[in-house]
């Protein structure tokens, strides 16, 4: 099958360097401290955090630190078949992990000893780069939190079909068998936190294909900034300040 | 529009080094101690180093717009209502801190000791606090994984509202004693001075 025609062109008419449409929204469930909507192209993530607050496990108190716990499912309608199953199997277990050590290593969990913060991600809509667009909501939804963090973490993905690497797979691309290299970063302290990748690749293919996944981050770094910014001068035109 | 000439930063972005700024809230120091990052997203702000201090590097403080619950500390004076009245300790839900309320409720204890600055272990618990009293304490510590520790050891800390058996809201007569205004039956308390 042909993933990118002798034009150039993806199947979805984007060229191989080119992302999806990004969009997000911030503050969208009133009842969590903080929360976010984040689509890439097709995919549209919901995510909501409450915190830090007091830790209903007691055994899992830790003195010196914040309790990370995070939960990522998927809706029933979210894939084109309804799903049976969505929380609990061994992919939204794994990829919850996942998501709570990636923010786990940005939160400055140092300054809120003893209490706990949670972090529910749900995708409404998967289109593939259903991770990425999980880590990036979460992060707008800890921002708006105001949970303090050393870093805002970006993901993207990146793909290698045709001999071509592309960048942001969607479905089809992603279903398509070849390697798919999830990357998440913190852009302003140049440091990776998440590094995953599908299927197989040769070195220095890896290396192209994890460098365009880094810009692809880095896009997706400067839009967060820009929807903070609109959304703060927008609660600070409300608030009457100045 | 407003506010601009305050720098607008999210979370990462570089504020300054080390060697010319203290990081405040909302800012925290990298680990080789070289740059100051912000941690929240909001607007910077300096304050000048205050009077009489050595250091001379004025303070940066990123000021979020999510407003978060005041949390009890150490020295400050809180309002609680009194929910146990043990034989040694009284238990407290703290509602204020200061002059905000919390968002999440706080538990603390005034211990017997801690109740007045006289005669320590001659104390009655239930001369001093009835379940339901609204009192004004002073935090000592953070005591331990339950709850604060509260103190009422001066003359404007102790009882400030209480209801009588009766039903009705006392009035206070002297620091040790309260009258209900509808049967003028006078009940034991420790009582905060009023005014001021």
């Amino acid at each position: 099958m042909e993933y990118v025609n002798p034009e150039g062109l993806r199947l979805d008419g984007r060229r191989p360097m080119e992302m999806r449409q990004l969009r997000a929204e911030i503050g969208v469930v009133s009842k969590a401290d903080g929360s976010a909507v984040f689509e890439m192209g097709n995919t549209k993530v919901i995510a909501a955090v409450y915190g830090p607050r007091e830790v209903q496990n007691r055994s899992q108190q830790s003195n010196d630190q914040a309790l990370v716990r995070c939960e990522y499912s998927m809706a029933n309608f979210s894939t084109g078949d309804r799903m049976r199953k969505p929380k609990g199997d061994r992919r939204s277990t794994e990829i919850s992990l996942v998501i709570r050590q990636t923010m786990e290593a940005c939160i400055l969990t140092h300054l809120m000893p003893r209490s706990q913060i949670d972090i529910f991600v749900q995708v409404l809509q998967a289109d593939g780069g259903t991770r990425s667009a999980c880590i990036n909501a979460a992060t707008l939804a800890l921002a708006d939190a105001g949970i303090p963090m050393c870093d805002l973490v970006t993901s993207c993905s990146a793909g290698y079909l045709n001999g071509t690497p592309l960048l942001d797979l969607n479905y089809v691309e992603d279903s398509a068998g070849g390697p798919d290299v999830t990357v998440g970063i913190l852009p302003k302290l140049d440091k990776v936190t998440l590094l995953q990748m599908d299927s197989k690749l040769q070195v220095d293919t890896f290396e192209n294909v994890m460098q365009l996944a880094i810009e692809g981050c880095k896009a997706v770094a400067s839009y967060i900034r820009e929807i903070l910014l609109e959304n703060t001068k927008q609660l600070e035109s409300r608030r009457g300040v100045k | 529009m407003e506010g601009d000439e305050e720098k607008f930063v999210t979370p990462g972005e570089v504020l300054g080094k080390a060697t010319e700024l203290k990081a405040g809230k909302g800012a925290y120091v990298s680990a080789d101690d070289r740059t100051v990052y912000a941690s929240l997203t909001g607007f910077r702000s300096l304050t000048p180093p205050p009077e009489g201090s050595d250091d001379p590097r004025p303070t940066v403080e990123v000021k979020g717009h999510k407003a978060h619950g005041p949390v009890p500390e150490p020295g400050l004076v809180v309002i609680a209502r009194v929910t146990k009245v043990m034989a040694k300790m009284a238990s407290a839900d703290i509602m204020c801190v200061g002059p905000k309320s919390v968002r999440e409720k706080f538990t603390g204890i005034i211990r017997q000791q801690d109740v007045r600055a006289t005669e320590i272990d001659k104390v009655d618990m239930h001369a001093s606090f009835r379940p339901g009293d609204i009192v004004r304490a002073l935090v000592l510590s953070l005591g331990d994984a339950r709850a604060y520790y509260l103190s009422t050891a001066k003359n404007e800390l102790g009882v400030v509202s209480a209801e009588s058996q009766a039903g009705a809201t006392m009035i206070p007569i002297s620091w040790t004693e309260m009258q209900c205004p509808l049967t003028g039956q006078v009940e034991q308390r420790k009582v905060a001075k009023a005014g001021a």
